[in-house]
């Protein structure tokens, strides 16, 4: 399934039923479904605040495959931003050091198996694998 | 779909999806608490890192004066979103 998304955040919601529909057509539980709206919203809304200047839709593809669900988000952006080799965070440390933002590529991290990014000719292309069973 | 509500100064209570788009709503319930808080996740189905943005800010003012917030109910995949991001050690989860 795949679907264009206006570059706004009142997209989430359609973004949100578009996988609820995904999940329906695929059997797949909240177990499945929650982590992919994470990732989603993570990555979509990361899109939004990095390329302010970005005219195009945002591209969501999804893909079932045995015993894998694949999600990818198309962006064109001048710039590339690889968020495989975003910085570590430290999510040790205590309440008064904790920074307000910058734990959603984290949690994306923890939520999938395996990430990958690629960026040719102003196309930003993020592929997240997430396994049924693992 | 997403609400929230200040029951009488103590308790917050959470409804549907607490996602990006939700975040001023939010903040106009959590900016109005000044003493320790809890906040119901029994209703809540989803957040994510802007909806933990939120009560990460409450709990850092709170703290100031000696107050916290202290979630309840929250479910399964929530409680997962604040272990992989450390919150569950920064907030007290019941």
């Amino acid at each position: 399934m795949e679907k264009e998304f206006k570059r706004e955040m009142q997209s989430l919601e359609k973004i949100f039923q578009f996988i609820r529909e995904f999940a329906s057509a695929n059997y797949l539980d909240e177990s499945i479904s929650f982590p992919i709206s994470l990732v989603a919203e993570e990555l979509f809304t990361n899109m939004l605040k990095y390329n302010p200047e970005g005219k195009h839709n945002v591209t969501i593809n999804l893909n079932k495959d045995n015993d894998k669900v694949a999600i990818v988000l198309i962006d064109h952006s001048i710039h590339a931003f690889d968020i495989t080799k975003t910085e570590y965070v430290d999510v040790d440390q205590p309440l008064h050091k904790r920074k307000i933002g910058g734990i959603g590529i984290h949690l994306v991290k923890n939520m999938v198996d395996e990430i990958d990014y690629q960026f040719i000719d102003g196309m930003s292309k993020i592929t997240l694998i997430k396994y049924l069973e693992r | 779909m997403f609400d929230v509500k200040l029951v009488e100064g103590k308790e917050i209570l959470l409804f549907g999806r607490f996602d990006a788009a939700q975040v001023e709503k939010a903040k106009s319930i959590f900016d109005a608490v000044n003493g320790s808080t809890i906040v119901d996740f029994k209703d809540l189905q989803y957040i994510s890192s802007a909806g933990l943005g939120v009560l990460l800010m409450t709990q850092k003012r709170l703290s100031e004066s000696g107050h916290v917030l202290k979630l309840v109910n929250l479910n399964k995949h929530i409680r997962d979103v604040f272990a992989y991001s450390g919150l569950d050690r920064v907030f007290e989860i019941m």
